[in-house]
């Protein structure tokens, strides 16, 4: 068993100085005052291709790519004319003009004109926030039907002028005279020229995603090994996950792309040793997370169609499983005490705990690839006995899957993560895979999805096959 | 009809916008007989595919999500060159610099995707008198690369402005006069608003190759007897288009007159009317646009389910 260290660098000071101060986050999980109405049932879902950023979709913008996986989505469950009860979705990229982006998508769609929608955004979680938060509306009978999903384009990302010339034209338009406008003009200079574009360096450490989840494997003491095997497991099982037609119905094709671009089905632990440090570099030796088991940055969309049961019935379609429980969680990431991708490891505690389930009880595992490394920590951290006492407030380790049960359709390290459209295509996917499964020991069969977000968040749910 | 003029690949507009101005400078010189028939040959190139970029930046000038399949508005100007050639032949009767769109009409027969390998072919008919000058209809058809399945047809009706060819039938006066139409005119309550800037000519001619030079700016709708330059009118008929409902079935018609030229910049107010079953499923769209200033009419017409 491998004990983190709590002093892996000068970033990372020794954790907590009280257990009650440390599982104070993990110590209260909500209970609900009464049981849901109703369930929430997923139907099916549709995607397009995931591509790898300036490939396929370099000119598709984020309404084109969800208005082509709602149009699918629609084609698929006839769904033409169809009012539903409301549809959201969400971008992490985003144009300001697009801040009516899953309203016009849906005006854009065949579903009728007097669908509402809105959007949403919880960075990576965006999908996953959608499903829950739509689930919870039928649950609670405030509509019958739903439409979660989310998108994003690494390709047509936002570029905004400089703060500077931002600063000038905003007082420029409030200038009257011309000579205020003359003098206002005057003050631009040439750097105030050069454009902003976005990063996914995290505001508060000026660190990018991949540099902080250098630091996270580097104190989970994930070996290279380990997060190549993984990568190497993710484009198999996606490629073979294709070669049986699983995706069949769950994508639409799109500006000519039938399958995720990144997908390496020739990869080998060979040519993933290969590869030199991308994250990390001054862990020196430590450095072992490479662009191969690293998720690049990817251009696609997902749609997840979400109704009561009756909704369901009344229109002959498939319920595939339920939405059963979800759960959010944030960490203190700023000044190290957690990885910044480490929250799923306190949210699917708790979500186990308020459900009455353990990681035994799970028959799938769909945990989020951001990176090779934020999968085997998270593993790692379960699987801690000290942090399991301290942290999680358990009596020993939370404890350890059975790792034929993850990820066993290939997840983002293969397919990519177009950062949004990331939850749609775990809860479709999922979804259809505990339909195929069938009950387990008189069950219905399990399945743990697990998402981790920018800004040291994670959200989680399990869903539960039909 | 004949065997068609087959072309080896799509011809390019801007060379046959080119060889226009040249037959229109040869035909004041040196054709003192008009010719008053209209070639019998129809022209048709093979093996024609969309340009994805185009089609994308066509969508999105629209205001419409890019989609794999093409916009109805894309096909006429994947048709358009094809048309053009006919046009410019020595022996079509009319100069095709300055001649005025009078109406479009087509039938969206089956969808067409952006990978489909087509063939378009087009021919002229129906010469005839109007009040104003001459007039001549376009075909354009698109089918399936071996021919064997119409997917869009569009009849476009030109005007050569103030030709008046001998022989034709003269024009019957008993429609109402062009002023007098202007005057029965009441635009109704808007339910849209376009602005249009003085590049959306140049915007439109950028995505759809269509670079006549009544489009491009002042001075070269100048040269051809225009006070500004003027919208393209398939840039009208695609933009109402992509804000028809899309629950539109992958087969419909459409149908647009064109009554006066939008002249650059122009705000143009809007009204579109959609009519619908009991259940809601969309049948038809009705749309007519003017000049938000003067409500003298632009265009108007029809989009319906077939």
């Amino acid at each position: 068993m491998t004990t983190p260290q709590a002093t892996a660098s000068a970033n990372q000071p020794a954790r907590g100085a009280t257990a009650s101060e440390d599982t104070a986050s993990t110590g209260k999980v909500a209970t609900p005052l009464f049981a849901a109405p109703r369930k929430a049932v997923i139907v099916g879902g549709n995607r397009i291709p995931f591509a790898r950023s300036g490939g396929a979709y370099a000119h598709s913008s984020n309404q084109d790519m969800l208005t082509a996986a709602l149009d699918g989505l629609v084609a698929r469950f006839g769904l033409a004319d169809e009012e539903i009860g409301e549809v959201a979705a969400g971008a992490v990229l985003k144009h300001s003009r697009d801040f009516n982006l899953t309203r016009e998508a849906v005006l854009g769609s065949a579903l009728s004109a007097t669908t509402p929608a809105y959007d949403l955004q919880q960075a990576c979680a965006t999908g996953m926030e959608a499903v829950i938060g739509l689930s919870n509306k039928i649950k609670l009978g405030q509509i019958d039907s739903a439409i979660a999903g989310g998108v994003d384009s690494a390709s047509d990302a936002p570029i905004a002028v400089s703060e500077g010339l931002r600063a000038i034209l905003l007082d420029l338009n409030r200038a009257k005279t011309m000579g205020q406008k003359v003098k206002i003009i005057s003050r631009i200079r040439p750097k105030d020229l050069s454009p902003d574009a976005p990063s996914t360096g995290e505001p508060r450490t000026g660190l990018s995603m991949g540099e902080h989840q250098a630091l996270t494997t580097a104190q989970w003491n994930i070996t290279r090994q380990a997060q190549d095997e993984l990568a190497l497991a993710s484009h198999k099982n996606l490629a073979a996950a294709y070669d049986h037609h699983f995706f069949d119905d769950l994508i639409t094709p799109f500006r000519g792309l039938n399958r995720d671009s990144n997908m390496r089905a020739d990869s080998s632990l060979e040519k993933l040793a290969k590869l030199k440090p991308a994250f990390g570099k001054s862990l020196g030796d430590a450095a072992t997370m490479t662009a191969g088991n690293s998720t690049p940055l990817t251009d696609g969309a997902s749609t997840v169609l979400l109704a009561s049961e009756e909704w369901a019935a009344a229109r002959d379609l498939p319920i595939l499983a339920d939405v059963l429980d979800g759960e959010a969680a944030a960490v203190d990431f700023v000044h190290g005490k957690d990885g910044l991708l480490m929250a799923p490891a306190f949210a699917v505690p708790r979500l186990l705990a308020r459900n009455g389930l353990t990681l035994a009880d799970i028959d799938y595992f769909e945990i989020h690839e951001a990176f090779a490394g934020t999968v085997l920590s998270t593993l790692a951290a379960w699987e801690d006995e000290e942090f399991g006492q301290t942290r999680l407030g358990l009596d020993g380790a939370f404890g350890s899957i059975d790792r034929a049960k993850l990820n066993v359709n290939g997840s983002s390290l293969a397919a990519g993560h177009p950062f949004a459209a990331t939850g749609g295509r775990l809860v479709a996917s999922l979804a259809k895979m505990l339909h195929e499964r069938g009950p387990v020991d008189g069950r219905p069969a399990r399945g743990l999805i697990s998402v981790c977000a920018a800004g040291g968040q994670g959200v989680v749910a399990i869903l539960e096959g039909r | 009809m004949s065997e068609p003029t087959l072309l080896s690949e799509m011809p390019s507009l801007s060379k046959l916008y080119v060889n226009a101005a040249a037959m229109a400078a040869k035909g004041k010189v040196l054709r003192s007989e008009p010719v008053v028939a209209l070639p019998s040959r129809a022209v048709e190139v093979r093996g024609v595919r969309a340009d994805l970029a185009k089609v994308t930046e066509f969508a999105h000038l629209m205001g419409e999500p890019a989609r794999d399949l093409l916009p109805s508005g894309y096909l006429h100007a994947l048709a358009f060159p094809v048309a053009m050639t006919v046009m410019v032949q020595d022996d079509f009767p009319l100069p095709l610099l300055g001649m005025i769109h009078l109406r479009n009409q087509v039938e969206h027969v089956a969808p067409v995707l952006f990978t489909d390998e087509l063939s378009v072919r087009a021919w002229a008919r129906d010469l005839a008198g109007h009040r104003s000058g001459t007039q001549v209809q376009l075909v354009a058809e698109i089918h399936n690369v071996d021919g064997t399945q119409l997917l869009w047809r569009g009849v476009s009706t030109y005007l050569a402005k103030g030709v008046f060819l001998p022989g034709l039938d003269k024009p019957t006066l008993d429609r109402p006069t062009a002023a007098a139409e202007r005057v029965d005119f009441v635009p109704p309550v808007p339910t849209a608003q376009w602005q249009l800037g003085v590049d959306t000519g140049r915007a439109y001619a950028a995505v759809s190759g269509d670079f006549n030079p009544i489009h491009l700016s002042v001075l070269t709708a100048k040269a051809l007897g225009l006070r500004r330059s003027i919208a393209h009118g398939m840039y009208a008929a695609s933009r109402v288009l992509a804000t028809v409902p899309q629950s539109k079935p992958h087969s419909f018609n459409w149908d647009i007159s064109f009554d006066s030229p939008m002249f650059l910049p122009a705000t143009v107010s809007l009204e579109v009317l959609d009519h619908r079953t009991s259940d809601g499923v969309w049948l038809s769209s009705e749309f007519t646009a003017w000049n938000a200033r003067s409500a003298r009419k632009y265009f108007s017409g029809t989009v319906t389910a077939a």
